[in-house]
């Protein structure tokens, strides 16, 4: 559920920030997230967090007094997200196993590629 | 510009100089550091191969380096299949070796073509207060490489047709689809544009999927414009073909070509559909009106990106001319092996296809001296084609993706159709049709549309250089009614 109203989450630029924040974190306080974005308010990101989390792209948990905001395991930007990163860090790998099996033979073609 | 950036990083037992000269070094060192780029440096064209895996397959990102400060950093700014950047970042671990970040920018278009290449429905309203216009175009796989600039050059020429009022009082909404340079993808999103709301859908794709999309949508009762170079048959009340014709292409160029190498044997190689099959027809007559032969024929389905075997004939059949109707990716592969194995010094190439970002990622070595025939080149002369440039390049910054005759055919389609709508009693597709025609002056020159496949334009024969193109002859007003 929430597909067609999680695209209409992602037409904002602030809303698309703190998808980015919570991309990097597994999860975050309002007031986290608040300090993170400098052009909107504190009031601002806590209603963003509400479309978000009714548009199926994140979720809320209650710790005490404060409520901690992730990315929805369930929802198309948590999916999208890890999928890249997944990607990324896999190719990252490739460099580190390519990099340790020949890097002393490297060194000569690094200082010729350097433009 | 990008709101969303995603991170990793890895420690690599390495110094900082030997980690960065993997990159692009073919080295084995997974899909990022092999991208496909003939040298390290700022400007130059980057492919790289991302194991997306599923139905897919592998997704091609073309991108530029838009920035390199060695050994700490190189950017790669791409437009397709997303528009995002791609930076690499590198510095000296505290325990020694080297700290490797990727860090990728999005923007929500990106984010949302992710989406629904994974696989997530997305929403079809039509928007509220606008008039929708679909944009079927080739994001991804190989027809991505040919129509690099075309979702940029639509909305330049949306842009324009909106400052100037829009249709009726209502801006135009561009709607853009992507067919993935699949035929059964692209009959998927022609009806999600329909869904959306389009009443006119303009169509820069392979003929494969412009005939596909043609019966997907017959009874839509909606308008479907063909852009860009095309074997035309198609013409109707609510189907208008645009572009030049192979007859034409063939005719500005092989005699010439024949002339300049000064042989007769002809190899006629292209993909496995219409577009390059009826090029195939076409070029036999023109090479038999002219007292040449053709000593072979190779055909290779869309995707192709091995073609060793079929230059090996080539190279048998002493051919010293070879037409190419390879298009996008397969071309871009096919020139590079071409060019690897040594065919540039026996034959001359013609590439019907052939244009500015398909001669940029063949690379500016191994493009050099082929040959190219079509109605519009960034070189060409005038002050329409100087403003559209320099409004382009003004929009879209100085590393975004040349424009080429293909892209350049969307810009003329919006002004067309924004003409004609103007000028119809309402916004029904059939009403916008009949004022389709016309005289008009766009970057490429004058054209006339007198009829839904009658489309006169001038074509220029040129060959590539390690810079652009060199206009070598002009044919005028090529009258494509046969």
């Amino acid at each position: 559920m929430g597909t067609d109203l999680a695209f209409d989450a992602l037409a904002d630029p602030v809303r698309r920030q703190i998808l980015g924040v919570l991309a990097a974190s597994t999860e975050c306080s309002a007031g986290e997230i608040a300090e993170q974005i400098s052009r909107v308010g504190r009031t601002a990101v806590s209603s963003h967090l509400r479309v978000l989390k009714t548009s199926g792209l994140v979720t809320e948990r209650r710790d005490g007094r404060y409520r901690l905001y992730a990315l929805d395991p369930a929802g198309p930007a948590r999916d999208v997200l890890a999928f890249l990163h997944e990607l990324f860090a896999a190719t990252l790998d490739d460099v580190r196993v390519a990099a340790q099996t020949d890097a002393m033979p490297e060194r000569g073609r690094a200082t010729r590629r350097a433009q | 510009m990008f709101a969303l950036a995603l991170a990793a990083e890895q420690t690599v037992e390495a110094t900082p100089e030997a980690v960065f000269a993997l990159f692009g070094a073919g080295a084995g060192a997974g899909w990022v550091f092999d991208a496909t780029c003939d040298r390290v440096a700022t400007g130059s064209v980057v492919t790289m191969r991302a194991p997306f895996g599923g139905a897919g397959g592998d997704v091609e990102i073309l991108g530029r380096i838009t920035r390199i400060r060695f050994p700490q950093e190189i950017v790669v700014a791409h437009d397709l299949p997303w528009r995002g950047r791609l930076r690499v970042v590198f510095d000296a671990a505290p325990g020694g070796g080297t700290r490797v970040r990727l860090i990728a920018d999005l923007d929500a278009d990106g984010l949302e073509w992710l989406m629904r290449r994974r696989g997530w429905p997305v929403p079809e309203e039509p928007p509220p207060d606008a008039h929708p216009v679909g944009l079927l175009t080739s994001k991804s796989g190989s027809g991505s490489v040919f129509a690099s600039a075309t979702e940029n050059v639509a909305r330049l020429a949306v842009e324009e047709i909106n400052a100037d009022g829009g249709i009726h009082g209502r801006p135009i909404r561009l709607v853009v689809g992507d067919d993935a340079t699949d035929v059964e993808v692209g009959a998927g999103e022609a009806r999600r544009l329909v869904r959306a709301g389009c009443r006119a859908i303009l169509a820069t794709t392979t003929s494969a999927t412009f005939a596909r999309v043609q019966r997907e949508i017959a009874s839509t009762g909606v308008l479907l414009v063909h852009t860009l170079m095309n074997e035309g048959g198609r013409g109707g009340d609510l189907l208008f073909q645009l572009g030049e014709r192979p007859q034409d292409q063939l005719r500005a160029a092989i005699g010439p070509l024949m002339r300049e190498s000064g042989g007769r044997r002809a190899f006629l190689v292209g993909n496995d559909y219409c577009w390059p099959q009826i090029v195939h027809a076409c070029a036999r007559r023109e090479i038999a009106r002219r007292s040449g032969h053709v000593v072979g024929e190779g055909l290779a389905p869309l995707g192709s990106r091995d073609f060793e075997p079929m230059i090996e004939r080539i190279l048998a059949s002493r051919a010293d001319l070879v037409v190419s109707a390879f298009v996008g990716a397969d071309a871009v592969a096919f020139e590079r092996q071409c060019h690897a194995m040594g065919l540039r010094d026996r034959a001359r190439t013609l590439v019907l296809a052939l244009d500015e970002p398909t001669r940029e990622r063949i690379g500016d070595r191994a493009a050099a001296g082929l040959w190219a025939v079509s109605g519009y080149f960034a070189e060409l002369p005038g002050e329409a084609n100087a403003t559209f440039l320099a409004r382009y390049r003004a929009a879209y910054g100085r590393w975004a993706p040349p424009v080429s005759s293909i892209s350049e055919s969307t810009y003329e389609a919006l002004h067309l159709y924004a003409a004609a709508a103007r000028n119809a009693r309402d916004d029904e597709p059939r009403s916008v049709s009949r004022g389709l025609r016309g005289r008009h002056g766009f970057p490429r020159g004058t054209v006339t549309l007198s009829g839904p496949e009658t489309f006169r334009q001038d074509l220029y024969l040129a060959r590539a250089t390690a810079e652009g193109f060199e206009i070598v002859s002009t044919s005028c007003q090529c009258d494509v009614t046969y």
